[in-house]
């Protein structure tokens, strides 16, 4: 008996060692708002680094050059029928500027917190502004450029310290460092993945992810890596990844408007 | 039905469980979770993808922050130099060959006894591209340790990513037109994995072709299961028959027919894919069309009534005064930090050593080699008569002694022997080099101990030693008139002398009998005598005179920079040019950020005099 006492004794020891660490279910609260909850930081003025798909994003190719894009049959003839002057007269100058093509344009950004729960990007190029939402989802909006933006965290996936051999002790691991910012963006006006008129339909279902790199010598690089998954003209995932460098400030900072060519 | 347990036992449960309590609750710090890379990758080639697949065209360079010198580079570059043998079955260097298409599998490799992370493998098919990731904490080699396509990697997990750094490359290309990243590159990484999509994001610093870091990231998309095809089986062959040994494709600088091709066919302004550095951030479309054709044109060619630029790349040389032993293979050893490289090898029988240094540091050099062998020094080789390489001879020779002589005739001509010619032979080690060493030596009036007894003539002298063969090979006219390259056959190591280095252009000294021609020669020759261990990496290693242990790759670099220099000083001459007039060309403009020097012994401006002096003589003429 005095031994089985002993053993309980110190399972309970360590439970109440591993709570007092912040493990159990005695720890703090998760913050109360994505923006307390944030692990990286990207907001600031951040310039993109144009070295890939360089000829594609610094000129406006020509048009039925869609190479590297997916592009399914329909995406194709849409494409081969990119009319620059008809967009205009529509109106439609901007239609490269839509949130799947607008990471892709050589731009500054400027991302802000508008309040605890939203994240606001905007671009000099076009003059855009992407608003996202952490939960909950707004009651409207969507149809434009920018569609709808839903934000949010994605944490490292630590191992399950709480189990043991697959024995599940209930407890959860604790915080990881750094993290990504997750955008889910929906309810797209179409609009092109490249000036030239590679198409996206309404029907779209952008995935981003938003990485901060910090460069050992003082460099902080932003990552976004997109998929576009567009049932109308797509044959399959686009997957893209672009970079950004950090500003101390906003040199540089040039608003302009859409150019359709 | 439950079991009971017996007492002892279920004791024995719960201290189980409880120690498993303890062992998760220490758990990792915060920011040390791992990410899973492992398994079987597909690059996703939405970007980049005509010129990663198909192939980019020549002079586009748009995106890329290269200087005058890499642009340079990339515009001499002519493709047809993959047909040369020594570059048939170049590797791709790590940031391309992330870049590259074919499928990638990842694993790792953990300490059987620990469970460790050891170490994370990337194995790309495509030129089966080998890395492997250090995560043990191991620090990076000495500066003066090989290169390889894959370079050294460490790494470490911090927040979600996968941080890898990388040194220690090959000279390759950022772009499969010739775009070069050179040796002197380091890498970071960022490999951060969202779902079934992993991306690498790369940093690629280089201080001699780059103004700034350049970033670019690959898209991976998972694998279910092995998509097989892993191997990439290259051997070297005659693709070009008759050619001569000493031609190296490339375009003048300046005459580059092709530069317009890409910015024509995609209607660009030419500046626009030569710009550099401008041409990665926002504006530069407009400003690009805004600029001039003399603008343009300008880029195509080395900028005029500019100084040399001068090399970026890091000095290797310790500098401490200190002695570093780096092993190159089992009983042979690389000796640096005594001016000149020394090799030694060592066996049951004496070492044999090769070169021995500045000599200011000789007493360490023969604690160093005592270390190393329990025998002392039996011979001593010089590959010339240079100052850096013979500094040390007297010194050396006199702590080592030669036991294949007593009671020999070489003996009998000691001082109270037969002749007295020889001073004690047998009680120091015994000095070869060809003959144009001693003559070299003996008008330097340098020490009689310091000047080799036992030289050769002609095309090689041959020595069985530590069992085996070791070869010196006269190179007549390289960087003097005494040159000798010393081959260690089993070992698989050539000791090249000043013939080749890696820190500077080859000093090619006129007065002591050396050419440009001969330079070359001696080049090809050490290139006719080594193998690679699989696509250009490893293989023979070759003991640069200053600089890295190097393979063949580096010398095959470098002899393309000699003949690629050459070629451009024997136009000029042809075309009637003084040695003025050559040097205002800047025809090595493409490599002085890596070799270049417009102070101290041996400057740009006397290499490319050396070359054109050589070129004039036509006692000079090419094997």
């Amino acid at each position: 008996m005095p031994k089985r006492v002993s053993a309980v004794l110190i399972l309970i020891f360590s439970i109440s060692a591993y709570a007092q660490r912040g493990g159990g279910r005695g720890a703090p609260q998760p913050p109360a708002t994505p923006r307390a909850a944030a692990r990286i930081d990207i907001t600031g003025y951040w310039v993109s680094l144009v070295t890939e798909d360089w000829r594609y994003r610094q000129f406006t190719p020509p048009k039925g050059d869609y190479q590297s894009v997916p592009l399914n049959p329909a995406g194709k003839m849409a494409a081969d029928a990119w009319d620059p002057a008809k967009d205009e007269e529509a109106g439609e100058q901007c239609k490269a500027y839509g949130a799947a093509g607008l990471m892709r344009m050589p731009t500054r950004l400027h991302i802000t917190w508008q309040d605890d729960r939203t994240l606001k990007l905007e671009t000099d190029a076009g003059s855009q502004t992407r608003i996202f939402h952490f939960e909950p989802a707004p009651a409207a909006g969507g149809g434009d450029w920018q569609g709808v933006s839903m934000a949010s965290w994605e944490y490292p996936r630590p191992p399950v310290y709480s189990s043991f051999g697959g024995l599940d002790f209930g407890f959860p691991p604790p915080p990881a460092a750094g993290g990504s910012l997750k955008v889910t963006t929906t309810k797209l006006k179409p609009g092109y993945l490249r000036k030239n008129g590679v198409p996206y339909g309404s029907g779209t279902v952008m995935t981003e992810h938003f990485d901060r790199f910090d460069v050992p010598g003082g460099e902080t690089l932003l990552l976004v890596t997109t998929e576009v998954v567009d049932p109308e003209y797509l044959a399959q995932p686009f997957w893209t990844s672009t970079h950004f460098r950090k500003q101390n400030d906003a040199s540089g900072w040039t608003p302009a408007p859409c150019l359709s060519k | 039905m439950p079991v009971k347990m017996r007492k002892p036992v279920r004791v024995g449960l719960l201290f189980a469980l409880t120690s498993a309590m303890t062992i998760s609750a220490q758990g990792p710090p915060p920011g040390a979770f791992a990410i899973d890379v492992e398994g079987y990758w597909t690059p996703a080639l939405h970007e980049d993808g005509l010129e990663r697949g198909a192939g980019p065209e020549i002079a586009d360079y748009g995106g890329f922050a290269l200087n005058e010198s890499g642009r340079l580079f990339a515009l001499s570059y002519d493709p047809s130099r993959l047909t040369l043998r020594h570059h048939q079955c170049d590797g791709y260097v790590m940031p391309y060959q992330m870049r590259a298409v074919g499928n990638f599998r990842i694993w790792e490799d953990r300490d059987p006894h620990t469970q460790q992370l050891v170490a994370i493998h990337i194995w790309a098919q495509t030129t089966e591209g080998n890395r492997v990731v250090w995560m043990d904490g191991r620090p990076h080699p000495s500066a003066w340790a090989p290169h390889s396509f894959a370079g050294f990697s460490t790494g470490q997990f911090v927040g979600n990513a996968l941080v890898i750094r990388t040194t220690h490359l090959k000279q390759g290309w950022l772009r499969r037109n010739g775009s070069p990243e050179s040796d002197q590159a380091t890498v970071m990484e960022f490999v951060v994995r969202h779902g079934e999509h992993l991306i690498d994001t790369t940093v690629v610093t280089d201080p001699v072709y780059l103004t700034e870091p350049e970033v670019r990231s690959n898209d991976y998309v998972r694998q279910p299961a092995d998509p097989h095809a892993w191997l990439y089986a290259c051997d070297d062959g005659e693709e070009i028959t008759g050619r001569a040994p000493d031609a190296v494709p490339n375009y003048p600088l300046g005459k580059q027919p092709f530069a317009r091709e890409y910015s024509e066919r995609y209607k660009l302004p030419l500046i626009a894919s030569l710009a550099g550095a401008e041409s990665i951030y926002p504006g530069f479309g407009a400003k690009a069309r805004s600029a001039t054709e003399a603008e343009a044109v300008a880029k195509l060619q080395p900028a005029p009534n500019q100084r040399p630029e001068t090399s970026r790349a890091p000095d290797v040389e310790p500098h401490d005064g200190e002695i570093h032993v780096l092993p190159i293979r089992e009983h042979t050893y690389m000796l640096v930090g005594d001016g000149g490289n020394i090799v030694v090898q060592t066996g049951d029988q004496g070492a044999f050593v090769v070169d021995s240094g500045e000599g200011k540091l000789s007493d360490k050099v023969i604690a160093a080699i005592r270390q190393l062998s329990e025998k002392p020094i039996q011979f001593l080789a010089n590959t010339s008569a240079r100052a850096a390489h013979v500094g040390g001879n007297s010194k050396l020779a006199a702590a080592g002694s030669d036991p294949s002589l007593p009671g020999s005739f070489f003996d009998l001509q000691s001082p109270g022997r037969a002749t007295g010619l020889l001073a004690d032979p047998a009680h120091h080690a015994t000095l070869i080099a060809h003959n144009n060493v001693v003559i070299r030596l003996q008008a330097a009036k340098a020490p009689s101990d310091a000047i080799p007894a036992d030289t050769y003539l002609e095309e090689r002298r041959r020595k069985f030693h530590n069992g085996e063969v070791v070869e010196l090979f006269y190179e007549p006219g390289a960087v003097t008139d005494g040159d000798s390259i010393v081959h260690f056959r089993r070992s698989d190591v050539i000791a090249a002398g000043d013939i080749f280095n890696t820190t500077q252009y080859p000093f090619i000294d006129l007065q002591s009998g050396g050419s440009v021609q001969g330079e070359i020669r001696a080049l090809n020759d050490i290139l006719n005598r080594t193998g690679y261990e699989h696509d250009e990496n490893g293989g023979t290693y070759i003991v640069p005179g200053h600089g890295y242990l190097s393979d063949e790759h580096e010398v095959t670099e470098y002899r393309d920079m000699v003949v690629i220099v050459r070629d451009r000083v024997q136009a000029m001459i042809k075309a009637g040019a003084t040695l003025e007039q050559v040097q205002a060309a800047r025809v090595t403009a493409d490599y002085d950020t890596r070799y270049g020097a417009n102070d101290g012994a041996w400057t740009t401006g006397k290499f490319i005099e050396a070359v054109y002096q050589s070129l004039k003589q036509p006692a000079g003429k090419s094997r």
